[in-house]
């Protein structure tokens, strides 16, 4: 008999194709195991959907962040966020200049493997980074570029 | 797809219509900074992270299509933020803390069990709260997205492959995985019953 426990949170969830509903509960019907754990797996369905909403923003919520929105809006317009932007452009170039030259280097130290294992950690956090499409803005540059700083943040 | 209002908004917000990004926020605002507390404990964190995601979506609204679905967009430039956030690592030292019990946690009165609940309640509920939160620091962070995308944000498995850029067959197996984690980490307060599987 093949169970069919993977696929036992899609039917809880309602998101299994009509044909592969049948097939899973045609199973059910005959397996005390799978049908136990579906049971097991729908209480703590219901269980999180019966938990309360998160707290409520604090009063204020919204004025903050206009006034932020404002204050982002203020400083876009000033001439030296026009100066501030360019130099952190510059700073993703160098980045990315370093990222290149890293893996040209990894390209040719290949008999070199400990000077491999230090290019690959880098290219590895740049490859998670780009992965994530977390680059949208100047400021998630700086956070690529300081990516191994914040790695050695970590406990 | 039914059309989407959402996308409508943002559309006109691209055209320099203010007042549609305020209606934006104005929706979905309270339930950013729910999603963001799933990933970090401290409301006020959560309320910062919130409003960091709407100035990332004020700044990228030129990039958005309306072949996508507003939500969609927007969990995703939410979800890489909180991760990004997760990523740092600090919050996996913080001890544990009841926000409900130390006056700092302004819950809506609508969100609450109800005047109904009794004491025991109230306490299987917190406690219940507490196991879910260390439950989502343990879980791997693509299965931790999944799972509160699911769980708590209702999204459809096809709506959540779009947010993390992955397929439903994987958003399956994260859910999944996420869900049988759940079970055991949830099991003291979630007896196994006999219900049946959802619509």
């Amino acid at each position: 008999m093949t169970h069919v426990r993977e696929e036992l949170t899609a039917l809880v969830d309602g998101a299994l194709e009509p044909g592969r509903r049948a097939t899973v509960e045609e199973h059910l019907s005959s397996c005390a195991s799978c049908r136990a754990e579906r049971d097991r797996l729908a209480a703590v369905v219901a269980a999180c959907n019966a938990l309360p909403a998160g707290p409520a923003p604090s009063p204020g919520f919204e004025q903050r962040f206009y006034a932020r929105l404002a204050r982002e809006k203020e400083a876009l317009r000033s001439p030296l966020s026009w100066l501030r932007r360019g130099w952190r452009w510059a700073v993703l170039a160098a980045g990315l200049s370093a990222a290149a030259a890293a893996a040209v280097a990894v390209l040719h130290v290949r008999a070199d493997r400990m000077e491999m294992a230090e290019h690959l950690d880098l290219l590895e956090n740049y490859v998670v980074v780009a992965s994530l499409d977390s680059v949208e803005s100047a400021e998630d540059v700086e956070v690529v570029i300081h990516l191994d700083e914040l790695r050695g943040a970590k406990p | 797809m039914a059309p989407d209002p959402d996308a409508a908004l943002m559309v006109a917000f691209q055209s320099g219509d203010e007042t549609a990004f305020r209606a934006l926020f104005e929706k979905y605002g309270r339930a950013m900074m729910a999603f963001c507390q799933r990933f970090v404990r401290e409301p006020a964190r959560a309320e910062e992270l919130a409003q960091d995601v709407f100035l990332k979506l004020y700044r990228s609204a030129d990039r958005y299509s309306p072949s996508a679905r507003f939500s969609t967009f927007l969990y995703r430039i939410a979800t890489n933020h909180c991760l990004n956030e997760v990523r740092r690592g600090e919050y996996r030292l913080r001890p544990d803390r009841d926000p409900a019990s130390d006056g700092s946690d302004p819950r809506d009165p609508d969100s609450l069990s109800g005047s109904a609940a009794t004491p025991e309640e109230e306490v299987h509920g917190r406690a219940l709260e507490r196991s879910v939160r260390d439950l989502l620091d343990r879980l791997p962070e693509k299965q931790r997205a999944a799972f509160v995308l699911a769980r708590f944000e209702g999204l459809a498995y096809e709506e959540i492959a779009g947010v993390l850029g992955t397929t439903v067959p994987a958003v399956k197996s994260l859910v999944h995985r996420a869900t049988v984690s759940a079970a055991e980490a949830l099991a003291p307060w979630v007896p196994p019953t006999g219900a049946e599987e959802g619509a």
